[in-house]
C-alpha cells in the first residue's frame, strides 16, 4: 500500500479508534443512566421504523406492480357491457399496423372438486407466444399443452393451496349449459408448475383480480365449451413492435371497430395497470404519509428524551468544556447520543418490517388479500437509515444550542 | 378527605404543574394526534365512500339484477323480466298510479381525449328514476330530453374529466353532447353521465338492462317482495335490499382498505403506547418529591395512581382531538375519485372513535407509571430529588 493511502486509513482508523474508546463509553454511559425510560423509547422508535419500511416496501410492490407491467402489450376487449368478442376479429386485428401478435384469452370459472375453493383459468391460444411472451410458459409447456388441450399449468402456491400434484384431475363446475354436454364441468389435468406473470402476483393487476395464475389451453373450450360459445374469447392481447405506439394502436384499434358487433376497446397493460391501481382503494396513495406520520410521531419523543437528558447532564457537559472539549467534540458526543439509538432502531424496526412484509406476502400468497408481490427492498432500509439519522440530527438541534451557549463556569460551579 | 376529593385535588395539582412539564405533555399531545390524525385520515376515505354508495331513503328500497346473486350487472335483464318485475307486490306507486321503480343500466365508454377507456360510465335511467333520487338537481345547462341524443353529466364526472356542457362523448353511433350537469346530494351517481335508458340503449343496440330499482311502501314489505321475484318461474333473478347492495358494493372497495387502517393504527398506537410509559414514568420521577409529600400528609395510594391516569387520559384525548382537527381540516369535503367520485368525510363517529383510541392508549400506557407512583414509600420519596 502507498504511503498516502496507508495514512490516510491508518488515520481514519485511528481516529475512530479515538471516537471508539473516548466517546463510546460517556455515550454508552448516557444512554443507560436511566434503562427504563431508555429502552422504552428505543421500542417506541423501533415501532415507527417497522411501520415506516413496511409502508415504504408496500409502496415499492404497488409500483412494482405497475412498472412491470408494459407499455407495449395491448389489450383488446369490447367496449360496451364487458361481454366476449369473436375470433373471427383476430385477423383483422393483426393486420395493425405494428401489431406484430395477437393471442386470444379466455376465462372459466366455478368451484373445485369439494365445492370449497374458488378456482378461475385462464385459457390462452399459442397466438400467446408472440403477443405475450412474457406469459411464464416454456417452448416445452407450450407443447404439452398441445398435446393435451385439457392440460393446466399453475403456480405452486395455487396448487398448495388445493393440494394439486402433476397428474391430477381438476374438475372446475361453470355452471349448468355452460359446456357441450350441458353438465357445465370442465376437466383438467396438472401438466406442471409455472411461475406467475409479472405485475401478475397475487393478482392484483390482473384481468378481474383473479388471485392466482392458472394457465390452460384455449382449445378445451372451444371443442368443449357451449356450442354458441366456442368461437369467442374475453379479451385478446396484442404485442406492438414500439412502446411508444401504443396509444396510437389502440386509437386506430378503437376507430376500426367502432362499428362492429361489438365495438372494441383497446389499452395498453401499462395504462390498465395505472387505471386499476387509480381505480381502486389501496396502500400506494397513502403509504408514505402514514410512514412519515410514524416518524414524525416518534421525532418528539426521541428529541424530548435527548434535551432531558443534555439538561441533566450539563455539569458533566460542563466539565468537558472545561477539559477542553470544543463545541464539535461535544456536538459529536450529543449526535452520537441521539443517532445510536435511532439507527439502532432503524435496523430492529426493518428487521421486523421485513417480518411484517413476509406474513402480508403469505397472507397474499394464500389468496386472503388481495396484495402485489411483496419483496424485501434494500432501498426501504437504506431509507430507513437515512430517516434514522435525520430523526437523530433534528432531535439534537436544540440540546447543541443550549450547550453552545450554556456559561461553563456556572453549570460546573453548580449555578 | 373523601378518596373522590383526594382524586380530584392530587389530579389538579399534577395537571397545574404541567406548565413546568410543557415539553414533555407536548410528546404525548403530539404523538396521539399523529396516531389518531392518521387513523381518521384513513377512516374518513371509508365514510365517505359508503355514504356516497348508502343514502337515506336506501332503506326502503330493493335492487333486482338477473342471474346469480355473485354475478351482478354482468347479465342482463330482457324487457319482458322487467315488466313481471314491475308487478311484484310492496312496490310503491307514484302520483300518476305507476309503480316506483327503474330499469337501470350502466355502460363503460370507450377511451376519449380527457379520460382513459372504462374509467367512465353511462347509466341510463328512466322516469322514474329520477323520481328515486329527490336529491337530483340539474346545475348548468338542461335535462336531456326523451328521443333525442343528448346525455347529462354529474359534477364529480365533470370535475374529474373536465367535461362540460357542450362537450362531445362517443357512443357506438358516434359522437353525444352533453345537455347538462346535474348534482345529486353527493350519491355515486354523481360520477357518472346519465341518459335516457331507452334511447341510449337504442345506440347500442342492446336491449337488456342491468338492475331494476324499486321503491317499496316500507322495509317490511321486502321480504314479500323478494320471496315472489325469487319463486316466479318466469324469471331468475337475484333481489336484495338497496342498503345491503350497496354496503356490499362499498364494502368490496374499501374492507381490505378498513382493516388494513385498523392494524396501522393499532401499530402506531404501539408506538405511542411505548412513548407514553416513558414519558409518565418520567412524569412520576419528576414529582416524586411531590408525591411523597402528598403521602405524607395522608393521601392515599390510589388518589396518587388515578392522578396519573387522569393525567395520560387528559394528555391523549387532546392529542385525539388535535390529530381529528387536523384530519378534518385538511381531508373533511376533500373530493376523490376512487372509481367514483366522493367526497372524504371525517364523520362525528370518527371524532368518538379517535377519542376512544386515544384515551384506551393513553390509559395503558399510564397504567405501569400510576402504580410506580401508588407504591412509591413517603419516606423515600420524601428524601428524592
Amino acid at each position: 500500500m502507498r504511503g498516502p493511502a496507508r495514512i490516510l486509513i491508518l488515520g481514519t482508523y485511528q481516529r475512530s479508534e479515538g471516537i471508539a474508546t473516548k466517546f463510546l463509553p460517556l455515550v454508552w454511559a448516557a444512554l443507560w443512566r436511566n434503562r427504563t425510560e431508555s429502552v422504552l423509547t428505543l421500542l417506541a422508535v423501533t415501532v415507527a421504523f417497522a411501520l415506516f419500511g413496511t409502508m415504504l416496501t408496500l409502496n415499492a410492490a404497488y409500483e412494482r406492480a405497475i412498472e412491470d407491467a408494459r407499455m407495449d402489450r395491448l389489450i383488446v376487449a369490447c367496449a360496451f357491457d364487458c361481454g366476449v368478442i369473436p375470433m373471427g376479429f383476430r385477423e383483422q386485428l393483426a393486420r395493425v399496423p405494428h401489431v406484430t401478435g395477437v393471442g386470444g384469452e379466455m376465462w372459466i370459472g366455478g368451484r373445485d372438486k369439494d365445492g370449497r375453493l374458488a378456482i378461475m383459468v385462464m385459457l390462452v391460444d399459442e397466438g400467446m407466444r408472440a403477443a405475450w411472451p412474457e406469459l411464464p410458459l416454456s417452448a416445452a409447456d407450450w407443447r404439452a399443452l398441445d398435446a393435451s388441450p385439457a392440460g393446466i399449468f399453475l403456480t405452486r402456491t395455487a396448487a398448495a393451496r388445493r393440494n394439486l400434484h402433476i397428474g391430477d384431475t381438476v374438475p372446475v363446475d361453470d355452471g349448468k349449459g355452460s359446456t357441450a354436454d350441458g353438465a357445465g364441468v370442465y376437466y383438467f389435468t396438472v401438466l406442471g408448475f409455472i411461475a406467475a406473470p409479472p405485475s401478475w402476483e397475487a393478482g392484483s393487476v390482473g384481468p378481474l383480480g383473479v388471485p392466482e395464475t392458472i394457465v390452460g389451453n384455449l382449445r378445451y373450450q372451444q371443442h368443449w365449451g357451449r356450442p354458441d360459445e366456442q368461437n369467442i374469447v374475453n379479451v385478446m392481447r396484442l404485442a406492438v413492435d414500439r412502446p411508444e405506439y401504443a396509444r396510437a394502436v389502440c386509437r386506430d384499434i378503437e376507430a376500426r371497430f367502432t362499428n362492429a358487433t361489438p365495438a372494441l376497446y383497446c389499452v395498453s397493460a401499462r395504462d390498465d395497470a395505472e387505471e386499476t391501481a387509480e381505480a381502486n382503494i389501496n396502500m400506494r396513495q397513502i403509504s408514505l404519509g402514514i410512514g412519515a406520520g410514524g416518524l414524525f410521531m416518534i421525532l418528539f419523543l426521541s428529541a424530548n428524551g435527548l434535551a432531558e437528558s443534555v439538561r441533566e447532564r450539563l455539569p458533566e457537559f460542563g466539565i468537558l468544556k472545561a477539559m477542553g472539549y470544543g463545541d464539535g467534540r461535544i456536538a459529536m458526543l450529543v449526535m452520537l447520543e441521539a443517532a445510536l439509538p435511532t439507527l439502532l432502531a432503524a435496523l430492529i424496526g426493518s428487521a421486523l418490517a421485513w417480518a411484517v412484509e413476509a406474513f402480508v406476502a403469505h397472507l397474499a400468497a394464500k389468496g386472503l388479500i388481495n396484495m402485489p408481490g411483496i419483496h424485501a427492498s434494500v432501498a426501504a432500509f437504506a431509507w430507513a437509515l437515512a430517516a434514522a439519522l435525520l430523526i437523530a440530527l433534528l432531535s439534537a438541534l436544540a440540546p447543541l444550542y443550549r450547550l453552545r451557549h450554556t456559561d461553563v463556569a456556572a453549570v460546573v460551579a453548580g449555578r | 378527605m373523601s378518596e373522590l376529593r383526594q382524586i380530584a385535588a392530587v389530579s389538579l395539582i399534577g395537571i397545574g404543574s404541567l406548565r413546568e412539564r410543557y415539553g414533555t405533555a407536548l410528546v404525548i399531545v403530539v404523538g396521539m394526534a399523529c396516531v389518531v390524525g392518521v387513523l381518521t385520515s384513513m377512516l374518513s376515505l371509508t365514510a365517505g365512500l359508503t355514504r356516497a354508495y348508502l343514502r337515506p331513503e336506501d332503506a326502503t328500497r330493493a335492487v333486482v339484477w338477473g342471474g346469480h346473486a355473485t354475478f351482478d350487472q354482468s347479465r342482463s335483464l330482457h324487457p319482458d323480466a322487467v315488466a313481471t318485475i314491475l308487478d311484484a307486490p310492496g312496490i310503491a306507486r307514484g302520483p300518476d298510479g305507476e309503480p316506483l321503480a327503474d330499469a337501470e343500466f350502466l355502460m363503460r365508454l370507450l377511451s376519449m381525449e380527457g379520460f382513459a377507456a372504462g374509467s367512465l360510465q353511462l347509466r341510463g335511467v328512466g322516469p322514474a328514476g329520477l323520481a328515486l333520487r329527490p336529491a337530483f338537481r340539474i346545475v348548468a345547462g338542461h335535462m336531456f330530453r326523451s328521443g333525442s341524443r343528448e346525455l347529462l353529466v354529474g359534477v364529480g364526472a365533470a370535475h374529474r374529466f373536465g367535461l362540460g356542457v357542450g362537450s362531445q362523448v362517443r357512443l357506438r353511433d358516434g359522437e353525444w353532447p352533453i345537455a347538462g350537469i346535474f348534482s345529486c346530494g353527493g350519491d355515486i351517481i354523481e360520477s357518472y353521465l346519465v341518459g335516457d335508458a331507452l334511447t341510449v340503449m337504442a345506440a347500442r343496440r342492446r336491449a337488456g338492462f342491468a338492475q331494476v330499482v324499486a321503491q317499496l311502501t316500507d322495509p317490511s314489505a321486502f321480504p314479500q317482495f323478494q320471496e315472489w321475484l325469487l319463486e316466479n318461474p318466469a324469471l331468475t333473478v337475484a333481489v336484495e335490499r338497496k342498503t345491503d347492495y350497496d354496503l356490499r358494493t362499498a364494502g368490496k372497495d374499501t374492507a381490505f382498505f378498513t382493516r388494513m387502517t385498523f392494524v396501522i393504527g393499532a401499530i402506531m398506537a404501539l408506538g405511542a403506547l411505548f412513548g407514553i410509559i416513558k414519558i409518565m414514568y418520567g412524569t412520576v420521577r419528576a414529582r416524586t418529591r411531590e408525591i411523597g409529600t402528598l403521602r405524607a400528609i395522608g393521601f392515599g395510594p390510589l388518589p396518587v395512581a388515578l392522578s396519573v391516569l387522569v393525567e395520560a387520559a387528559l394528555l391523549g384525548a387532546l392529542g385525539a382531538l388535535l390529530g381529528t382537527a387536523i384530519a378534518w381540516a385538511i381531508f373533511d369535503g376533500r373530493e376523490m375519485w376512487v372509481g367514483g367520485a366522493f367526497r372524504l368525510r371525517v364523520a362525528p363517529f370518527l371524532w368518538v372513535l379517535g377519542l376512544l383510541w386515544a384515551l384506551g392508549t393513553s390509559l395503558l400506557g399510564g397504567l405501569m407509571p400510576a402504580l410506580r407512583a401508588a407504591r412509591l414509600p413517603a419516606s423515600e420519596a420524601l428524601r428524592a430529588g
